[in-house]
């Protein structure tokens, strides 16, 4: 894998130039932390776990409920949005946006994202 | 009659997803990923959420089937899953001395869960490096409890070991007064 640096880097940059993008983080499939950028209130660890389960149960959902392979799981709350995206099987991406997010083009610079970081990972 | 949930948990390896995909009658929700972290010595994949697996009993009754994870840094699904079982098997691979001090750690965790009868199921028994049942009681202080649980041999990889503990488990249930049929 390539040095987490490079990793941390493009994380850093799509953090800080999408509008309402609060954080990022790319954990393994079984929910270790491998690169961050998230608010210091936001444990790493815990966070990384819950990312890998939540999106193997999504990835269970579309494949027993027959939706098809699964693009991403968008989770809406009061105060803001979590995406997770699957980074092939080396890694998922979760992105956390505030409210005011356009959901057009928090999806696109998600995808323009993991597009990046695949390569990165091989 | 209502569904008994049962919760199947243990530290890393113990054979909680093994156990599940023994019995189970449906299909079991699988959610192992490839293990990256030191589970990746012992075993090729790791459960990252749960495990769900289906039992009918002769009597009728209904099992669900909750395998839990193993590693810490899934706490949060044992806080989801386990305050809502009726009955649980904490599974102990007794070849893995190295692991009791993290079972103990883990059973006190889940009596903080959940105060439902338990069993404490004893894998990999047929291993040559297994230790004795009354010294894993021991290490993992079940003299403390108030009453202190069953211990059993249990094969998860066997479903008719696996259907023994299960069985006892729901005679447990009854005993204690839980509304089984
Ligand atoms: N020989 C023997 N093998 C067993 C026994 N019980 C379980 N196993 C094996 O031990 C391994 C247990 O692996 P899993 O079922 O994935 O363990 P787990 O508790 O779900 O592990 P995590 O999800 O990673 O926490 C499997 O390879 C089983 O075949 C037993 O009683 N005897
Ligand atoms: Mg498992």
């Amino acid at each position: 894998m390539v040095q987490s640096s490079v990793l941390q880097d493009s994380l850093q940059r799509f953090v800080s130039s999408t509008p309402d993008i609060q954080g990022a983080a790319l954990v393994s499939p079984d929910g270790l932390p491998i690169s961050s950028i998230l608010s210091s209130d936001m444990d790493e660890e815990r966070t990384a776990a819950m990312s890998a389960a939540i999106l193997s149960l999504g990835e269970r959902i579309g494949q027993e409920l027959a939706r098809g392979l699964v693009e991403r799981i968008f989770v809406e709350g009061e105060k803001g949005y979590s995406i997770l995206v699957s980074c092939g099987t080396e890694a998922v991406l979760l992105v956390l946006a505030g409210k005011a997010a356009k959901q057009g083009l928090l999806f696109l610079e998600t995808k323009r994202l993991v597009a990046e970081i695949k390569p990165l990972l091989h | 009659m209502e569904i008994l949930k049962i919760g199947i948990t243990g530290t890393v390896g113990a054979g909680k997803t093994t156990f599940v995909r023994s019995i189970s009658e449906i299909d079991v929700v699988n959610t192992d990923r490839v293990a990256s972290d030191e589970t990746a010595l012992m075993k090729a994949t790791t459960t990252v959420a749960f495990d769900f697996g289906r039992l009918t009993l002769n009597s009728g009754q209904i099992l669900h089937l909750y395998g839990t994870p193993g590693q810490f840094r899934f706490n949060f699904m044992w806080d989801i899953l386990m305050p809502k079982v009726h009955g649980y098997v904490f599974l102990v691979d007794t070849s893995r001395p190295q692991d009791f001090r993290a079972s103990r750690r883990l059973l006190n965790y889940m009596k903080q869960k959940t105060q439902s009868p338990l069993i404490v199921g004893l894998t990999h028994a047929d291993s040559h490096k297994a230790w004795k049942s009354e010294d894993i009681a021991l290490t993992l202080g079940l003299s403390n409890f108030v009453t202190k649980p069953p211990i059993i041999e249990v094969n998860a990889t066997n479903s008719h070991s696996v259907a023994q503990c299960l069985i006892l488990l729901v005679e447990q249930l009854i005993q204690q007064g839980i509304n089984v049929v």
